[in-house]
């Protein structure tokens, strides 16, 4: 069951099932405590910042530049799929996946969020061509 | 012929690239498709949940759109597929 956890130096909170070994904002071992979900929002809240449609995408880019997948460069298709996980996060309360209906289980539905782990899913995972199940993120060309 | 529901989301580009193959489909055979929006009608969206057991195994244990699904046969067909294949599918349910 994933907890909440936080880092009695930096603050940092980590959603999780085990606590991070090292703390990657301050780099300090052991540093993890549990807490409340209560308190993880109420922590949270006052630093809370929104992501707009306009910056979502270099979010992503950065989040790729060092993986082996890349933004699909069609931007066509990419502005389709923004649109839609803005529009699930304003209807639905998370950035899910346009191309999957979430099952109203929250952490059946943690796996939507875009990005979500498609690295493990049949359409990217041994293939050339992979790419996640919208298409959003595809196998970068070597 | 058995009722035949396609489950779509207006921005998944499957979807998208799915629905002439589904326009063309119901011009040339006796097929009709209804079409359920998901992600902006909550109804569709429940009734969709409620296939969730035989659907869900079927594509990748997920509920993806597209999802072509005739409830009588309860035969799935998910994702973006070739025209002669949603064909064959769609003639295969009787």
């Amino acid at each position: 069951m994933k907890k909440y956890w936080r880092c009695f130096v930096c603050g940092d909170i980590h959603f999780g099932v085990k606590a991070p070994e090292v703390c990657p904002t301050c780099l300090v071992k052991n540093a993890y405590v549990e807490i409340s979900s209560d308190e993880a929002e109420r922590t949270t809240r006052p630093t809370r910042t929104t992501m707009t449609r306009t910056e979502f995408p270099a979010a992503i880019a950065k989040f790729a530049e060092k993986n082996e997948f890349q933004v699909n460069p069609d931007a066509a298709r990419v502005g389709m799929l923004l649109d839609g996980m803005f529009a699930n996060e304003q209807n639905h309360g998370f950035k899910y996946c346009p191309c999957r209906l979430r099952t109203k289980d929250f952490n059946e539905d943690l796996k939507l969020i875009c990005p979500c782990n498609f690295i493990i899913h049949e359409t990217y995972k041994g293939k050339e061509d992979g790419e996640c199940w919208c298409g959003l993120f595809i196998r970068r060309k070597k | 012929m058995s009722k035949l529901i396609m489950f779509h989301a207006r921005e998944c580009p499957h979807c998208k690239a799915m629905m002439p193959h589904v326009d063309r489909l119901e011009k040339e055979e006796n097929v009709k498709f209804e079409r359920l929006e998901v992600w902006h009608d909550e109804k569709n969206a429940d009734l969709m949940r409620s296939y969730r057991p035989v659907i869900a195994p079927k594509c990748g244990g997920q509920l993806r759109t597209p999802t072509f699904f005739c409830p009588e046969t309860s035969d799935v067909l998910c994702g973006e597929v070739a025209y002669d294949k949603l064909r064959e599918w769609a003639l295969k349910q009787g």
